[in-house]
Parts: C-alpha cells; structure tokens; sequence
C-alpha cells in the first residue's frame, strides 16, 4: 500500500505514528530458560498498531506464538524470529495484507558475510569497502521498503518480472538527478538547513569551489544520481579577473581534482557530477546582471565576461589532457561542452574546437551536445539533458532559479514485449501503451511519496532540498521531470521483424515507430496526469543485463535467438536503449547520421558512443567530423571512449586493453573506459557489460582526413 | 513526395486547398496524438526539430526538404504542371500569426 498523505493523517490521529526511529528496538532476546521479559503482549500491540487486524484475533495469535515457544525446542527467540512465527499464523489465516503491514525487512546472514567481502557491481562507480557496504545494506532495505510499501503490486511485481526497472530503490526517499546554477550558492552563499555553520557568498574563487564541492556532496546525499551544473565557466568568469593565467590553471586542476577524488562520500562513491562549458556566451545569459565577489552584481552582464570564461573552459581542458598524477583520465566531473550555432560564429572557435577534440582523442573526456537552432538545455547524468523552454529563459535573467531534477526513471524491457506480441504489431503497440501507463503509476507513486517527505518542510528528511532561500523551495517539485526508458529496441525489432536496425532500412523505420509510439503515450499521458514524463535513453549500465537475465529465465526459447553476448560466460546484454548493436561494423558517421535519426524523438537526452580502442585519431579530423555532425545530423550527442590499461605495480597508463603492463610486463592491471556514460575501471563492470565490451566495435583508422 | 501536416494549421489547410495532392500523388502525413506512424516518417527524414518550428514540411522524393512556404509551393506547382494538374495560386501573403503552424 503507497503511502499517502491520508494514511500519514491516521497514523497521527492513532497515535501510532513514530516520531523517532530510535524507538525501533527489537523485541526480546531470551532463551527457552529464562522467558523473563517475555510478554506476549508486545505481539498484540505490535500487530494493531502496524496492521488492521482486531484485538481478538490479535490475542489470539499471541497465544499461539507463546504455546509454540513455550512447547517448543527453540533455544533463542529473537525479534526477527517472533515477527516470522507471527507471520506464518497470519498467512495461516488467510490474513496476507496484515501479513504484507507486518512484514520485517532485512538482510539474509548468508548474504551480509557475502556483502562485506565480495564486490557488489551493480554499479560500477561504487567502490569496494566499509561505507559502500553500508550503503549496499541500506539500499537493499529500503527497497524492499518501497516495493512493499511505496508502489502498489501490479507496480512491484512488473519490476520484479522485469516488464519495467524501476531505478534506484534503494534510494526511494529521493528524488533521481539534479541539474542546477552555481549563481545559486553565489547568491546566497552556502547556508544549508541545520548545518553547523552558514557562509556568507564566496568572494575568491577558489572559496567559491570550496562552496561548489560541499553544496555538491550534500546533493548527493539528497538525489540519487547526478548533480549536474550550468554554464560553470561563464559562472566562474566574475572571479577570473585578478587571477593570472597560472592562477586559472590552478583553479581548474582544483576543480577537476575535487571532483574526481570525493570518494570519500557517500558509500564511498564519486559524486556523479557534469559540468556544462559553453565557448560563446549562451544567448540566453549575455544580457543577464552578473554576479561576482561577495554575491554583489559586478555591474556588468555575462556577455561582457566571455574572454574570462573562455580563459577558464580553456584550462579546464588543458587538465583535463594531461591526466591524473598517472596520465588516466578523470572519471569526473564530465565535461559537456555545448555546440551550438552561435559557437561557430565566436572568435577562436576552431581552436577551441580542436583542443576539445584533441582531449577526446587523448584522455576521451569530452562530451560533445549538440543544441541546434534555438535550442538550449542543459544535460546531465549519462545522457539526460533538460531543455529550457519559455519560462525558463525568462528565469535565465535569475540563473540561480534554473533548478530542475527529474523525480524517478522507470525503464522498459523491450524485447519482451516483442516476445510476448508474437509478431502482431497491433499487440506489440498496445502492450507497450499498458506498459507506458504502469511506468506513468510507478511514477505517480514515487512523486505522491516524496511529496510527503517534502510536506515536512525543513524539519523533515528532506530538509535540503525544502530549504527556501528565494522564494521557493531548492527542489521545485511542480517541474520535475518523469523518466521514461527503454532497453533493448535493437533486440525487439530483431525478433518482430528479423532484422538488427544496423542491418536494413525498414529495421530502423519499424524502430523509429516504436519510439514514435512511445514519444506519443508519454504525451498523452502527461496531459491526462498533469506531469511531465518524457523519454530517456535509459544509460543501463546493469539494467541490459538485468532483463537479459530475467527473459533467459523466463522466455528462453525466444530470447536465446536475440540476446548478445556469451551465453557461456553468462555475459549476456541487451542493447542499451535505441542503441544499435555495439559490434556492427558501422562507419562513425553512419552509426552517429542513423542512431541520431531517433534522438529528436527522445526528449531528455541521447547520445551516441564511437569506441576509439587504442585508436588516436587527429585533432583536426574530429574536429571535422565534430562540425559535420552539428551542420548535417539530428545526433543529440556524441562521445568518443578510448580504452588504456593501467599498471597496478608500476603505476603506468598505457594505450588499449592489454593483458600486461608494455612498460614492467606485469599481468597486474586493470582496464578502463566508458561503462555507458562515464569512464571506471572495467575490473569494476558487471558481466553484462563486459560481454558488451568483448562486442564492442573499435573505430581504428576511421577518422583520419 | 510528401507533405507533413497538421489539423488547425492554417498554412497546411491553404496547401490542400490550392493543390489536388492526391492526383498530384503527393502523400499527406497528418501529425497528431494518435499517429505514430506519421511521426516516425517525419524522424526518418530528420525532421522532427525542423516541424517543431514550422509545418507544413514537404519531402521531396530525393529525400531533401523544403520548410520555406513559398518553396513549397513552387515545387507542387511543378509537380501540378507535370501531372497536368489544374491549382489555384494563393490569393493572400502566406503567414502563420498565431504560431500554430508547427509541431508541439
Ligand atoms: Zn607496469
């Protein structure tokens, strides 16, 4: 049963309602000799305060559970052991929703002493280690909390078959991503609720990034997922002007290593975090008052600082092309830079241009958006981006109040819903509709649920994001966006058609239908429910394998035919998103020209990968493909992923996957490149994707002029 | 060739009026909330952005593009004189006022 606020009224009326969870003490731990503080009654009221049950048969029970401890040869009664002895009566009873009301979330032993040694791979960006096992422990609970308690069960049970992931469980009590303004923590400086000081705004820029990464980590522990920020080198241009060149450098090798090192975070995990650069001043900010030192207006506008921000994006490049300490390329923050029309009219464009590539072709680095027309967004997480519409031009001439966050993402499993239509397009359309309204639920679900968090106002859990330093509260819930993904349109159309959308043209028009489909129900459905659901391409990154998993399980017969991978190895994927098969020898420009005839369609971001291997291919020449990219395709965005082996003897980075360091011989290493949206260390990867990485094709000696 | 369209388009509806597109055997793509078909034909030709800012959008059969209302119909009355189709010409300036001439 979701929680609503209804149930939250009678919880309080009843009295039931816990104020603080410390009172959450276990029940008695005895043993069959001494049953002093053994009282039954704590069955009884444990049974009417959490279920709907009457006291009878609440007595009733409680006298059954005592007559089976008392005759039995059970040696220790736990708290645990109770509450299942009470649940097998009432399922004896027929009583399953009170059994549901009653039920103990928690951890096998088995499965915890296997948690705090072995690596959990769900995802790739949570290190092995002390804080990320109370994270994996804390996650597991609350989701089974919210398949319990915050979805309803047609909700629940299609994750649990895998119709539908629904991401993040584990964090239920937050909202999914956050994209924001460094003009907000300029503004109002970094005066967080209940936090054991406040600061005044940053007047040096170096403090200004001290604000950054705190205001960052403590997002972190309020969204599950990116934290994204806008236009950072133009925001940081007000506190450029004093500074040397060396000065710039060094704020942006500051920058860079912050974000790359805050492992030490939540569950030890980086802080996802994307930074958006723009080489020209975006139209929408060149006129706006800019903000410097101390929070005060400079008196000029942001169009007049577009030397100091190109200085800035210029040397935040420059770090990121060497490298860390060991020449790997940062993990985060991800630098997407815009490419817009206005960039190729601004000076110094081209060598912008080629720099950029340049790290791309280095260290991999760059993510290229591609904003075409009037087009402005900003973009976040692995591929998600928000484009600004009317009002949020208009509260472009406030940046700080450019906040957006998208609520929850709910991803569907596409080739399943080919194998349960059997060929019938009429079927194929009209399950995926069913299961576009189940995802818009679970959506629902998850906004009335964190609607409640937020009714507590800055006394609640949610303290953070209720905090109200302009007018509003910092998550503004009324413009979140609902995420609605897909995994696997490659595999769906190989089973209704016969062909991988790489292999003809009515492969990838039957697709573009399907997705079409999808852009559609997601828009009558956000009429009809008044919130914004729009498509994602889903980043995945154990979700493919998930459903891979679950449809070899459960539909053998028809997904041993499509699935990708090694059947053997059990590493078996689906193809991410609308993503065409990763291995099909496609040349870039045809891959990125295709795959992008999609993007348009899918509202909230996609993105193109170009697996480089070890290739290294001139600036200049991404630099081309780059502009024809923009000037001749719907491509959303692109990234290019070269792929290094790192020594861990003798610290050494080298160029391509390799069994052993070029430079000690040692067998010792490990791989790196992109996952799905940003780079890790494939010893880190689930086998999905490692099967994936096998697949891969390397575009060697493609770009070159 | 094809046209895209939408319903309460005024620059669309003055194209069906001046053309016999049927004869002319120009398809029409009607976009709205129950086609998904007509949507995935306009992304296959990458127009989706292009129809966002303005329709009607005509497909030539080399697959290029025509946006400019007055291109539009230079080519169909190409087409109509090649067909030995008979059209009317546009009596008044062509012009969307009310901006729901595109694609939501
Ligand atoms: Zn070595």
């Amino acid at each position: 049963m979701p929680i609503n606020a209804e149930s939250v009224e009678k919880e309080k009326k009843q009295g039931h309602r816990r104020d603080d969870s410390t009172d959450l003490a276990l029940f008695v731990r005895t043993s069959q000799d001494d049953m002093t503080g053994w009282d039954r009654h704590r069955i009884v009221d444990a049974l009417l305060r959490e279920t709907y049950i009457d006291r009878d048969t609440a007595e009733k029970i409680s006298i059954e559970v005592e007559n089976t401890i008392q005759t039995g040869k059970v040696k220790t009664i736990t708290g645990p052991l109770i509450r299942e002895m009470v649940n097998a009566k009432l399922l004896e009873m027929g009583l399953e929703s009170a059994r549901r009301m009653h039920t103990r979330l928690g951890v096998p032993l088995y499965d915890v002493d296997n948690l705090l040694v072995q690596h959990n791979k769900e995802n790739a960006n949570v290190p092995h280690g002390p804080e990320a096992t109370n994270l994996t422990l804390a996650e597991g609970i609350k989701k089974e909390y919210a398949l319990l308690h915050v979805f309803t069960p047609d909700v629940a049970d299609a994750h649990l078959r895998g119709d539908l992931h629904l991401h993040d469980l584990g964090f239920i009590d937050r909202p999914y991503c956050s994209g924001q303004s460094l003009e907000y923590i300029k503004k109002f400086g970094l005066n967080l609720p209940h936090a054991l000081s406040a600061a005044k705004p940053a007047k040096h820029a170096e403090i200004l990034l001290a604000h950054m990464v705190k205001f960052a980590a403590a997002l972190q522990s309020h969204f599950a997922g990116a934290i994204g920020w806008d236009a950072v080198n133009l925001f940081y241009a007000p506190y450029l002007e004093e500074l040397t060149d060396k000065q710039v450098h060094q704020l942006a090798q500051m920058l860079i290593y912050e974000f790359s090192q805050q492992a030490v975070a939540r569950g030890g995990q980086a802080i996802f975090s994307d930074i958006n650069i723009y080489w020209e001043v975006p139209k929408h900010f060149v006129d706006v008052p800019a903000i410097g030192p101390g929070g005060e207006y400079t008196g000029k506008t942001y169009g007049e600082y577009e030397k100091q921000a190109q200085r800035f994006a210029w040397a935040l490049f420059e770090v990121y092309k060497e490298g860390d300490a060991q020449g790997r390329p940062f993990f985060f923050p991800k630098p997407l830079v815009h490419i817009t029309e206005k960039l190729f009219k601004t000076e110094g464009h081209r060598e912008f241009l080629n720099h950029i590539c340049e790290v791309a072709s280095v260290k991999g680095n760059t993510y290229f958006v591609f904003d075409r027309g009037e087009t402005a967004k900003i973009s976040e997480c692995c591929r998600l981006s928000f484009k600004l519409e009317a009002q949020d031009i208009e509260d472009a001439k406030k940046p700080w109040k450019m906040r957006y966050s998208a609520l929850q993402n709910v991803t569907i499993n596409l080739p399943r819903l080919a194998y349960q239509a059997k060929g019938d397009d009429t079927m194929l359309f009209q399950l995926l509709t069913e299961r576009i309204q189940l995802a818009a639920k679970a959506h629902e679900q998850k906004k009335k649920f964190i609607e409640k968090l937020m009714s507590m106002g800055t006394n609640g859990p949610l303290a953070l994001l209720a905090m109200n330093h302009d007018g509003e509260a910092y998550l503004k819930l009324h413009k979140c966006s609902y995420l609605i993904g897909m995994v696997g349109l490659n595999e769906l159309i190989k089973v209704h058609i016969g062909d991988e959308l790489h292999q003809t043209e009515a492969a990838i028009k039957f697709g573009l239908k399907v997705i079409a489909h999808m852009n559609i129900v997601c828009n009558k459905m956000a009429e009809a429910l008044d919130m914004k659901f729009v498509l994602e391409q889903t980043p995945a990154e154990s979700t493919s394998f998930r459903f891979a998993r679950l449809d070899m399980a459960h539909h053998r017969k028809d997904a041993e035919k499509v699935i990708q991978g090694n059947r053997e190895t059990g590493e078996i994927y689906y193809s991410n998103s609308t993503l065409f098969n990763v291995g099909a020898q496609m040349s870039p420009i045809s891959r990125v020209e295709r795959e992008g005839l999609f993007h348009p369609l899918i509202e909230a971001g996609s993105i193109t990968h170009l697996w480089l291997g070890e290739a290294q291919p001139d600036k200049e020449a991404l630099a081309n493909f780059v502009t024809n990219v923009f000037k001749h395709t719907q491509n959303d965005q692109i990234a290019f992923s070269p792929e290094f082996t790192c020594c861990l003897d003798c610290g050494k980075t080298s160029r391509g996957l390799v069994d052993n360091c070029p430079y000690c011989n040692s067998e010792n290493v490990d791989g790196i490149t992109r996952i799905t949206g940003y780079f890790t260390k494939i010893s880190s990867w689930n086998k999905g994707k490692l099967g994936e990485l096998h697949d891969r094709y390397r575009n060697v000696n493609r770009f070159n002029n | 060739m094809t046209l895209f369209t939408k319903e309460d388009c005024k620059l669309c509806d003055q194209i069906k009026k001046q053309f016999d597109l049927e004869a002319m055997e120009v398809q029409v793509e009607v976009l709205d909330s129950n086609n998904a078909g007509a949507l995935a034909h306009l992304a296959w030709h990458g127009q989706v952005e292009a129809a966002r800012k303005t329709l009607p959008i005509l497909v030539l059969d080399d697959s290029s593009s025509v946006n400019d209302f007055p291109r539009i119909e230079s080519h169909l009355i190409d087409r109509a004189a090649s067909f030995g189709i008979d059209y009317r010409s546009s009596n008044n300036q062509a012009g969307c006022e009310n901006g729901s001439c595109a694609m939501q």
